[in-house]
């Protein structure tokens, strides 16, 4: 089993349609921030629906000390996490007030920051999405208030293959939003397309909205990895196998992964190990001449 | 235009790095306040310069909106510009502006002269602009001359650039059936 975008299908599955009670992760020892905000979410909706989960953890070291560090375990009864642990990027970190966001973005870009010399334009492209996707949670995710607690949070962690961020809520998902313009999908995957592929929002002004397809289309041209996750639908894309939308588990809410490959920020193989990174050339811009220049 | 109907409205006043859709929206009031003040013929340049990223939220309540609202006539002849120091510093304003099927003129500093189009604005009106630009004032018939096109066509082109508030017209006299107008650069 793992706990990773590849994987946590196969956990939620065991949950959330086959009824499992207990989930045995003892031999787990792949975990990234989307698996681990989904386990996250998925006990707390459990909790809360009064069918609490029983987890037998990883029992591999550096798995259960990586996850704990990244915050996952830090409820009673648990042990909590251990700030002094390196390996953790960027913990699992609650998303509540649009006012924080911005505290909460330069929190995630300086941790990244701390770890590597990156290049300006990905990283300030990745600043731009990490305020959209971050805001999308307290305005999107609990607009109708039915959902007791949305829960949004975001986790980031860095892997050979490249930077993972984690945006998870589990909310009222993307249909019940996009039914508040006063249209109707017939399945998630219906709503999912039309956010990802559209740029579809629950708003009629046409400044709002498709910002998830601009960085589904980033995220390609980067060669990267996206999965967003909601309700029955799963968008997931990678270089291999391209996009498509797939039929997964139902779970509340919107779960988003990005995995932007090192290159993309200028770390190559060796600078990652030793943090530095080498700058690459921005392409020249054009520009109209006024008429007395 | 003379420099006293120019005001400049520093972005990084409200941080280096902006910001949400309600930051946007609490700095486009200040803006308004601004473009208010300024005599009806006055220009706002929206200054870019040390700011590091500009969300697209952020943009489109500051920028976006508030061009919506001179485009509707709401603030006279008042026109406004962006000026930035990089192209990638405009990407998501560009793309709000043209979610909201808008253009504006982009500056490379405040006081330059050099530009660059964000926002949607399809090539034949850039080239018409471009054009006024170059012979500063002109009239239609001879834009539409010097484009060969039909005048009917110059004139399409002319009324969406006034729209936008790319170009300014003045009435410069009746000549019956019609009433001329001259175009020129709001730079």
């Amino acid at each position: 089993m793992q706990l990773t975008i590849a994987g946590i299908e196969e956990t939620l599955k065991a949950v959330r349609v086959e009824g499992y009670t207990t989930l045995d992760l003892r031999s787990v020892r792949d975990v990234d921030p989307f698996g681990l905000v989904l386990l996250d979410l998925l006990m707390r909706q459990q909790d809360e629906q009064g069918e609490r989960l029983q987890i037998l953890r990883p029992v591999h070291p550096p798995t259960i000390r990586w996850m704990q560090a990244m915050g996952l375990f830090t409820r009673p009864g648990l042990r909590a996490p251990d700030p002094g642990v390196a390996e953790a990027l960027q913990p699992i970190t609650p998303i509540e007030d649009e006012g924080a966001i911005m505290d909460l973005v330069d929190r995630f870009d300086a941790r990244l920051d701390q770890r590597y010399t990156l290049d300006d334009s990905p990283r300030f492209t990745l600043i731009r999405f990490m305020i959209e996707l971050f805001q999308n949670i307290p305005q999107h995710s609990n607009v109708t208030g039915s959902v007791a607690d949305a829960h949004g949070i975001a986790a980031m962690h860095d892997f050979p293959d490249g930077i993972v961020l984690a945006i998870a809520d589990k909310g009222i998902g993307m249909r019940e939003s996009l039914s508040l313009r006063g249209e109707t999908f017939e399945s998630d995957a219906d709503a999912l397309d039309a956010i990802v592929h559209r740029g579809l929002s629950r708003f009629v002004d046409p400044g709002r909205g498709a910002e998830l397809m601009r960085i589904s289309k980033m995220i390609r041209s980067w060669d990267g990895t996206l999965a967003i996750r909601t309700g029955h639908a799963l968008f997931y894309h990678d270089p291999t196998q391209g996009g498509d939308i797939y039929d997964v588990a139902p779970f509340p809410g919107v779960q988003i992964a990005l995995v932007i490959p090192h290159r993309v920020f200028g770390i190559c193989e060796s600078a990652s190990e030793n943090g530095r990174a080498e700058r690459v050339d921005e392409p020249g811009e054009a520009w109209f001449n006024g008429a007395d220049e | 235009m003379e420099p006293m109907n120019r005001e400049v409205f520093q972005v990084s006043r409200f941080g280096r790095r902006v910001g949400t859709r309600s930051e946007g929206e609490a700095a486009r009031a200040k803006l308004l306040e601004v473009l208010q003040a300024l005599p009806d013929d006055g220009q706002l340049v929206v200054d870019l310069e040390g700011v590091e990223v500009l969300a697209g939220s952020f943009a489109d309540e500051l920028i976006s909106k508030s061009l919506g609202l001179l485009v509707s006539g709401v603030y006279g002849d008042r026109t406004m510009v962006v000026s930035s120091p990089s192209e990638e510093l405009t990407e998501g304003l560009s793309d709000k502006l043209t979610q909201r099927n808008l253009a504006m003129l982009c500056l490379q500093r405040p006081t330059g002269r050099k530009w660059r189009i964000v926002g949607q604005l399809a090539d034949p009106h850039i080239e018409t602009l471009q054009l006024i630009f170059d012979r500063g004032e002109t009239t239609a018939k001879a834009l539409a001359e010097i484009l060969g096109i039909p005048p009917n066509a110059c004139h399409q082109r002319l009324k969406r650039l006034v729209e936008l508030r790319l170009i300014l017209q003045d009435r410069v006299g009746a000549s019956a059936p019609k009433t001329l107008y001259q175009f020129r650069p709001i730079l």
